[in-house]
């Protein structure tokens, strides 16, 4: 058994296929609720008429684009306290002192 | 999504068409009065010759009506470019945008005669526009 680089196994192809599987999932997910949420908010419910009016179009431009920076913030936001996490679990396990308080 | 521009255009379009049919309509019923030609003194219509009356008659209502077509045709670009404007701005489809929209059309129609006047053509304008928003909003009924 070898180790390239810094001693953390790599991750095996089934692991990588869950990796992108998930990710899939979440985009999906992500995807949907940023329809249901923005149609809900922005396009009338009357549907007087079939196109979208100007306003309506304007709305569902802001709408998704406020999603997605939410969703990348709140994203990189959950990566960061992972592995913040991680680092202080990993640096208590291994030493005694540490990053947790 | 229309361009604003797109909308703009078209409405000023169809104002210059609509006002130039409306021109034409009230040139038709204007010659009951004594007509003046050029430097000449007063002369009823009536008494011209037959050519000279329908060339006469038509030069006037080609005028009339190209005066009343642009007149429509600005009213019509300025109301349809406002609003559009007002809905991006807000984001919303609703009858405020063509309230403001219709007080702003009249003021601008009436900004030379003072500000009370400009005042009396926004709220006749947006009362105007009002009424029309929502005739077009109304439900219809099911069948």
């Amino acid at each position: 058994m070898s180790f390239f680089g810094l001693g953390r196994p790599q991750p095996t192809s089934a692991e990588k296929i869950a990796a992108v599987e998930n990710e899939l999932k979440m985009m999906a997910d992500m995807h949907n609720r940023m329809t249901r949420v923005c149609s809900a908010k922005c396009v009338d419910k009357t549907y007087r008429e079939s196109d979208l009016a100007k306003g309506e179009a304007v709305c569902l431009d802001r709408c998704s684009a406020k999603f997605f920076d939410v969703h990348a913030k709140i994203f990189d936001q959950i990566q960061k306290e992972t592995t913040e996490r991680m680092a202080a679990a990993g640096g208590g396990g291994g030493g005694g002192g540490g990053f947790g308080m | 999504m229309e361009s604003c521009y797109v909308k703009t255009a078209m409405s000023g379009v169809a104002g210059f068409g609509l006002g130039g049919l409306f021109g034409m309509f009230m040139a038709s019923m204007a010659y009951d009065t004594p007509y003046h030609t050029a430097g000449a003194a007063v002369s009823p219509i009536s008494s011209m010759p037959w050519r000279q009356q329908l060339s006469t008659g038509f030069r006037d209502m080609g005028k009339r009506s190209y005066s009343t077509a642009k007149n429509f045709g600005k009213v019509g670009a300025l109301f349809s470019g406002v609003e559009c404007g007002i809905e991006g701005l807000r984001a919303k489809n609703d009858m405020g945008n063509g309230i403001a929209a219709g007080c702003f059309t009249g003021a601008i129609l009436a900004r030379n005669a003072g500000p009370q006047a400009a005042a009396v053509g926004c709220a006749g304008f947006a009362a105007f526009s009002a009424a029309i928003d929502a005739w077009m909003r109304m439900p219809k009924d099911e069948d």
